[in-house]
This record gives structure tokens, C-alpha cells and sequence, in this order.
């Protein structure tokens, strides 16, 4: 399978501030990509250098095999949404529109205008003159119908409701299916992405803290309940991510699988075992990566 | 190339107001001094001259900043490259000042064709300016206009590169450049050589010759900083 985007150490340096320090990770061709973390985590930065918008640091950063940075062979197979995208003034949707079909050579216009009717957009509407999150809309739709080998969606959903989050998941999903093509989407709201996502980027202070499938991870991660010294006789020798105390009692957060001979003794010791949804399991890597497991509370 | 050609359809998508715009206000500049000195030209001893033409430089010069400013950001923001959206801009700057050029030329052609619109104005062909072949004609009224694009653009990529800062630090160069010069020149009494040497140029190569030469200076200078702008 191809690889679309390689990172190796890439870094990018404000003054002493590493906004991205020293990621290495790969991003192979059709899958969706869920980049997930933290508000300044680094989210946008490394989106950012993917898509040539900065030059990195420090590191090798290639996609498409090659350096993006002010690549047109290589951004020209690039969109890149994101909220804080400008349009100039005096532009209507349908001038947004006409961008994309000028820009992105496998662009569909049927698409877009079935997205802009879903969406409700009016062609003809000044694009300043937009909600919040009309905007969105209008970003979603050209991120779809740009139909670019590598889309990335930074963060789209800024003032939608959730029927429209849902409309975007659904047709993401629908065009997706039919046009395979590598998505790579940031966003804080990884409940609602789970099931969309099929692979998991977690960055935190500028660093990976997890790159892996979202299948291995769903029914792998354990959270454990019951009193600590039982806790800790089970866990012996197992990954424990998390920790949190209550007490006698404790919750931790544990890589599996367990066996079922495991799982029994977890029953014997008066153990609950629980599966840890997508989103827990971000919350409790990135809290046990930013203190040491024993002084959480 | 092809890249180029697609950035500059981007700004050629709302490029109709902009055009509107710069020859409205040339227009209403024109009807102002038409009519304001055709209620005074009898009592005046020499022919009326106007600087209303200048309105069109500085819109030129507005509307290349203002493009820096609005289509920079969309472009790169939708996968193009720096190089490609400065040549695109470039390129239309250059064609716009050739069109606009022209179109003065024409305009003046009117003029004096019409005795200066009846009372000997000058409006569209200044004096100064002098009378040459169409080609040396022309040439008067585009360089300056690709000056004055090129100074709006250069401006504006700074302040893309640099924000604020630039801006102020551009300005602050200028004044010192432009003040050490004269203190230079001052200082060792040249002021009669230059002023020998300006008299020894032709209209043509002051007005369209060395300023072309600070043109190509500018826009190099905007090449090299905006490669490294963010949106």
C-alpha cells in the first residue's frame, strides 16, 4: 500500500517554543485519519506543513514522496479546509465554487451543488455575509467535492449544529466510499468521529502520543474499577495508561486484550471491567502523558 | 504555467469590480474638472491644466495592495503556491497597466483631436508629458502606472511577510535611504551635477525609462519576500 504522507522528526520551532517536536509518523493512501488532541496540541501546525502553508523546522516531511512546500505537483492533489480560511472580499459561494473547479483537477460540480442544496447555501450570497457556520458548510463542501487524493479538514465544524456534523460525517462517509481517497480530519469532537475514523493520530505538546488503528484500539482498551490492591494484582506486568484514585478504590485504564482466564480473575478479585470509548482512552493517555501515573488524583 | 494561468482566473473572478472602479472614478474625476473649468477657462490666461488623471494611478495602486491582501491568503489556503499566485499577479498587474495605458493614450488622442475638449484642457495629456510617437506615447502612461502597481504590491507583501512591523521598518528604510542621499548629495555640493544630468534626459527616458528600472526592483524584491509569507 502506498504511503501519502512519511514524517520523519519534523519540527517546527517558534523562538524556544516547539510547536511540533520531533513527530515521526506515516499516513498511508485511502484511509481516514482521525488527528486528534489537545487545543495547541499542534494540530493546525502540522496540518500546516503537510500542506506547504509552513516550512518545517527541522525533520523530513514528505508527501506524495515529495517535499510539499511550495510544490505544485504535489499541492495540486492537496485541499486543505480549515476555519480560519480567508476568502476575499466581494466573493459570493459561487465565486468559492468556481475556485474549486479552477483549482482541483478532479473537482465535481455535480457534488458540490448537491452539497451546497443540502447544506442550504445560496449561490448567489456574499460570502462575508455568511454565519459561523454557513462558513463551515461552505468549507465542508469544498473539501468534498475537491475530491483530492489527500483532503484534511481542520477542525470543520465551527458552528454547525449536530444534524449538520452529521450531514457532513454521512456524505464524508458516502463519497468516501465511492471515491476512495485519504482524509485526514482534526477535531475535538471524537465521540461523534469514532466510528468514521480508521486511524488514530493523537498528538499532545507537539508530540505522537498514539498511532494506531482504530479497530485495535476499540475493543483493546480496558478500564478497570474496583479496589487498588486488586488493581494492582491484576495489572502486574500489564500496560496501564491511566490511573485514577477514589480512595480504596481506583479506576485505571488498561491496553489489552485480556484473556478469558484473565478476565475471570478480574471477576474472582471484584473487578469491573469496562470497554474504554475513543474518546476516555484520549483523555486518560494525554492526562497520564502530562503528570506521572501516581500523583493522579 | 498552467498554475500561474489557474491563480490568475482566481483574481480575474471578481476583476470586472475592481476595473469598474478605477475608470468610475477617473470618469467623475473627469466630469469634475469638465465642468468646473468650463465655468472658468474664459478668464484664465493660460491653458487649464488638471492632475485629475492621477485618480487612476493611485486606484491602481490601491487595488494590486488590496489583491495581495484578499487573494494571497484564499490562494495558498487552497493549495497554490507562492510563486504561482506572485507571477499571476505580475502578469495581470502588467496587463492591466498595458490596457489602462492604452487606454489613456486614446483618451488623449481625443483630447487633443477635440482642441482639449473645447477649452484647451489638459487632462489626459499633461504638459510635461510632452507629445511623442504612439509607441513613446503609450509608454509615458503605462510605466508609471506599473510603478505605482508595483509600489501598491510591494507594500502589501511586506506586510504579509512581516505584518505591521514591515511595514513601519519599510518605511522607516525609505525615509533614511532617501534622506541619506540628499545629505550625501548636499554634503558634496552635487545638486548642479544632477540637476545637469536630469536636464540631459529625455521625457521619455524620465518617465518611463528609469522608473521602469525601480518597477522590475520592486517586483523582485516582493518575489523574494514573499516566499517565505503565510497566509
Amino acid at each position: 500500500m502506498n504511503t501519502v504522507i512519511t514524517a520523519r522528526g519534523v519540527t517546527k520551532r517558534y523562538h524556544d517554543v516547539s510547536a511540533v517536536d520531533s513527530v515521526s509518523f506515516s499516513v498511508r493512501e485511502n484511509g481516514i485519519y482521525g488527528l486528534l488532541g489537545r487545543n495547541g496540541a499542534g494540530k493546525t501546525t502540522l496540518m500546516q506543513m503537510v500542506t506547504g502553508q509552513l516550512v518545517a523546522s527541522g525533520g523530513e516531511l514528505t508527501v506524495f514522496g515529495e517535499r510539499p512546500y511550495e510544490n505544485a505537483a504535489v499541492l495540486s492533489n492537496i485541499c486543505f479546509i480549515k476555519e480560519s480560511q480567508r476568502y476575499p472580499d466581494g466573493f459570493k459561494v459561487r465565486h468559492v465554487l468556481d475556485s474549486g473547479r479552477i483549482l482541483f483537477p478532479r473537482w465535481d460540480d455535480q457534488l458540490a451543488r448537491n452539497l451546497l442544496r443540502d447544506f442550504q447555501l445560496p449561490l448567489g450570497r456574499g460570502v462575508k455575509k455568511l454565519s459561523r457556520g454557513m462558513r463551515s458548510s461552505l468549507g465542508i463542501v469544498i473539501g468534498l467535492a475537491s475530491r483530492a487524493p489527500l483532503t484534511l479538514f481542520d477542525e470543520p465544524y465551527l458552528g454547525l449544529d449536530a444534524v449538520a456534523r452529521q450531514l457532513f460525517y454521512d456524505r464524508l462517509l458516502a463519497d468516501y466510499s465511492e471515491h476512495p481517497r485519504t482524509v485526514l480530519l482534526s477535531t475535538h469532537l471524537i465521540d461523534e468521529v469514532s466510528d468514521l475514523i480508521e486511524h488514530v493520530l493523537l498528538i499532545d505538546r507537539g508530540r505522537i502520543l498514539l498511532d494506531e488503528e482504530a479497530d485495535t484500539l476499540r475493543g483493546q482498551v480496558l478500564t478497570v474499577t474496583g479496589p487498588s490492591s486488586a488493581i494492582d494484582e491484576l495489572t502486574l506486568g500489564a500496560h496501564e495508561l491511566y490511573r485514577e484514585r477514589m480512595g480504596a478504590l481506583a479506576r485505571a485504564t488498561v491496553r489489552g486484550p485480556l484473556d478469558s482466564s484473565e478476565r475471570s480473575r478480574a471477576e474472582s478479585l471484584g473487578l469491573d471491567l469496562t470497554t474504554t470509548s475513543l474518546q476516555q482512552l484520549v483523555v486518560s493517555i494525554t492526562r497520564s502523558d502530562a503528570q506521572p501515573k501516581e500523583t493522579a488524583q | 504555467m498552467n498554475s500561474v494561468l489557474r491563480a490568475m482566473r482566481i483574481e480575474l473572478l471578481t476583476w470586472p469590480a475592481s476595473l469598474v472602479w478605477c475608470w468610475a472614478i477617473l470618469a467623475v474625476s473627469f466630469a469634475v474638472n469638465l465642468a468646473l473649468f468650463g465655468i472658468i477657462h474664459n478668464n484664465m490666461t493660460e491653458d487649464p491644466t488638471t492632475g485629475g488623471v492621477a485618480s487612476i494611478y493611485l486606484m491602481l495602486s490601491i487595488i494590486s495592495s488590496a489583491r495581495i491582501a484578499q487573494f494571497f491568503p484564499f490562494t495558498l489556503g487552497l493549495s497554490v503556491t507562492r510563486r504561482a499566485f506572485y507571477a499571476a499577479t505580475t502578469l495581470l498587474l502588467l496587463g492591466e497597466s498595458l490596457a489602462f495605458g492604452i487606454g489613456l493614450y486614446l483618451l488623449a488622442l481625443l483630447e487633443r483631436a477635440t482642441g482639449g475638449w473645447g477649452m484647451s484642457l489638459h487632462f489626459f495629456q499633461l504638459p510635461f508629458m510632452g507629445w511623442h510617437n504612439a509607441a513613446a506615447q503609450i509608454l509615458i502612461y503605462v510605466v508609471p502606472l506599473l510603478v505605482v502597481g508595483a509600489m501598491g504590491t510591494f507594500a502589501a507583501v511586506i506586510f504579509q511577510r512581516w505584518r505591521t512591523n514591515g511595514l513601519f521598518t519599510l518605511m522607516l528604510g525609505t525615509i533614511l535611504v532617501l534622506g541619506g542621499v540628499t545629505a550625501l548629495v548636499s554634503w558634496r555640493q552635487q545638486w548642479t551635477a544632477i540637476g545637469n544630468w536630469l536636464a540631459d534626459q529625455s521625457v521619455v527616458a524620465l518617465i518611463a525609462g528609469w522608473p521602469a528600472l525601480l518597477a522590475v526592483v520592486l517586483a523582485a524584491g516582493g518575489y523574494l519576500a514573499i516566499r517565505r509569507a503565510t497566509a
